[in-house]
């Protein structure tokens, strides 16, 4: 049995993906699972699913914790250790990662002792849906990397996306999408069979909860303004730049910014707090003057701490 | 008018002769931050954006009571993005839950144990699925009271928290999770948004006011202008959602001018009932504008367009104003 998971940010399409796959999977006559794992939180925080396929019908039930493929459809998750999206991947899996760095370079920046392979399909996403959505993107990548055929992806991804988009010409495009990206990419050779059937949890089915006092169960925050502890900057898909020899210190950005991520420095100047700024762009859309522009995130890590 | 100087009607007792500083323009509003960056809320939620501003005019001293909703998110523990107290509630019952925090200060102050220079403003913080629909009841109860606190409603016409399901609060020919456009109801929401600042309004609260995130300096000025009355003071702030209402995050600002500009959001105040229009647009723009930027309203254009809805749509705004007598 093959088990996938996908990890994004929510409004990226890891579920979407996730589901495109267990279509494709099920129109080429296997089993199929896919379901996602959200945390409480919102459009551009960690996100998870997961996809098993199989020759036999699946007896397993709930969240991957040992994967065989590991799809990152964001290259800052990597290093976020909240996600941990490489955990629990077996020996000799697979990982894939949304970046425009080689394999080599990603093992080697990340410390992956896996089977890496490396496309950046967020440009593709951008290049020929005109949106950072990735959904049917990662979808195509992930159906090749198990061996699916080219008609069911084609298939799914119409399947999948007519029940969530109406526009005729997206739809197109992501099919278009999702068979570049299925071609794109070359398939490692992998192990895994498709008819072992084996459980990977053989521990006890009772889970014991202890009873903990209220004081511990149910703590209370005792300190103030620490959420941008929590750098919300690796959210970011765009990042907006400043080109200050327009800047009339209007000050209409610092008003706009609904996570009040612009400040002002000592010269009465606006600058962005990247460490936090999640990317929303309301500043460079309600800029009146070509102060405020937008470019491409290629690589969190080097913009956090700028 | 109330507001200018000294004020006759009270509502009651003790309320402080204060001069109000309204403020004129963006370059006026106060720089100090009370909501830090780094909460778990969508990149450009319009809500968010309305919250800073609130934040920024009530001040530190305050203390929040979150009814269940987006902004329950903000404070997940360990974290907060907020300098004061916040109070976590069911959906039903957070003006019921701001009784209990007035009555308890009141108490601690008139005993003696509590600074009064300490007391706190008890802030109701609640999306529009509480206000309009579950605690409708708890909070004409406090108006009823008259429980001296704020209410503060952001209102993104949809249970956004839940992945967008219909509220009392969602227009009419919405789409929303539980409204579909499909076969048999090609127009999503066949029902009309409630009018919650009537309901409201009809009780004759001391204060009560529409706002917008896109207009921080009637936000601020209305805050500075409840600031003087003992009793509920109460706000209603229309919340672009990007990922409910099928916007990019980009927009939330521009959409949300949209809305004053084409009439479907009448920026207004009420002081004990008596009505005022604070911005009106000098010419309202046709109401589709505001309309086909939206994907939740999407249906209404592609493949088919229902000229009957959108005529419904803008003969509704119009029908507003031209009650107001306001359409020129």
């Amino acid at each position: 049995m093959y088990r996938l998971r996908f990890h994004g940010r929510g409004g990226q399409g890891a579920r979407v993906a996730s589901k495109v796959l267990g279509t494709a999977a099920f129109l080429d006559g296997y089993y199929a699972q896919d379901f996602p794992l959200y945390g409480a939180e919102r459009r551009g925080a960690p996100v998870a699913a997961s996809t098993r396929i199989a020759e036999d019908p699946i007896m397993e039930r709930g969240v991957i914790p040992e994967p065989d493929i590991v799809i990152v459809m964001d290259e800052t998750l990597l290093q976020d250790p909240l996600t941990m999206p490489l955990s629990g991947l077996k020996p000799g899996g697979i990982v894939i990662i949304n970046t425009t760095n080689s394999p080599a370079e990603a093992k080697a920046e990340y410390k992956i002792n896996a089977n890496v392979l490396t496309l950046g399909i967020t440009k593709i996403g951008l290049d020929m849906l005109g949106m950072p959505i990735l959904s049917t993107l990662a979808g195509g990548v992930a159906a090749r990397i198990v061996g699916l055929s080219e008609d069911s992806l084609t298939e799914a991804v119409k399947k999948v996306l007519s029940s969530i988009i109406t526009d005729k010409k997206l739809l197109d495009k992501n099919v278009a999408a999702a068979l570049y990206c299925f071609n794109a990419i070359t398939p490692i050779e992998t192990k895994i069979e498709l008819k072992t059937i084996d459980t990977n949890k053989k521990k006890s089915t009772v889970i014991s909860l202890p009873f903990e006092p209220a004081a511990v169960s149910s703590p209370a925050i005792n300190a103030t303004g620490n959420t941008p502890l929590r750098m919300t900057g690796n959210w970011r898909v765009f990042r907006p730049a400043w080109n200050y020899e327009a800047c009339t210190r209007c000050m209409i950005c610092v008003a706009r910014c609904p996570d009040g991520c612009i400040l002002i420095n000592e010269d009465g100047y606006p600058y962005t707090d990247y460490d936090n700024c999640k990317g929303c762009l309301i500043c460079v859309e309600e800029c009146p003057t070509n102060t405020l522009g937008k470019v491409m995130e290629v690589h969190a890590k080097k913009v956090i701490g700028n | 008018m109330a507001g200018n100087g000294a004020i006759k009607r009270d509502g009651g007792k003790g309320v402080k002769d204060m001069v109000m500083e309204r403020i004129k323009s963006i370059k006026d509003i106060p720089p100090e931050e009370n909501m830090l960056p780094g909460t778990p809320t969508c990149a450009g939620c319009g809500g968010l954006l309305a919250l800073r501003h609130c934040m920024k005019a009530l001040g530190r001293k305050i203390v929040i009571v979150n009814a269940a909703g987006c902004f329950t998110l903000l404070t997940i523990y360990p974290y907060t993005p907020f300098k004061n107290s916040w109070l976590y509630t069911a959906m039903a019952c957070a003006p019921a839950g701001a009784q209990g925090i007035r009555d308890a200060l009141d108490i601690l102050i008139k005993k003696g144990r509590l600074d009064p220079d300490e007391n706190l403003k008890v802030v109701v913080l609640t999306g529009d699925g509480s206000a309009y629909d579950m605690s409708l009841s708890s909070t004409s109860g406090a108006i009823n009271r008259n429980l001296d606190f704020y209410y503060i409603c952001y209102d993104n016409e949809a249970y956004g928290n839940t992945g967008v399901q219909w509220s009392g609060a969602t227009p009419f020919a919405s789409k929303t999770g539980t409204t579909p456009p499909g076969m048999l109801s090609p127009i999503g929401a066949e029902l009309a948004k409630k009018d919650l600042f009537a309901i409201w309004n009809s009780h004759k609260p001391p204060y009560l006011a529409t706002i917008s995130p896109a207009h921080p300096v009637d936000l601020i000025n209305k805050f500075k202008k409840a600031e003087q009355y003992k009793g509920p003071k109460l706000f209603i702030a229309l919340s672009p959602c990007p990922p409910g209402w099928g916007i990019d995050p980009s927009y939330t600002v521009k959409l949300a001018k949209l809305a004053v500009d084409t009439g479907v959001w009448a920026l207004k105040e009420a002081v004990f009932g008596n009505l005022k229009h604070t911005v009106v647009p000098k010419r309202f723009k046709p109401v589709e504008e505001y309309l086909k930027v939206q994907g939740r309203f999407a249906h209404l254009f592609k493949p088919v367009r229902q000229e009957g809805a959108l005529n419904k749509i803008q003969e509704g705004v119009d029908e507003y104003w031209n009650r107001h007598k306001l359409l020129l």
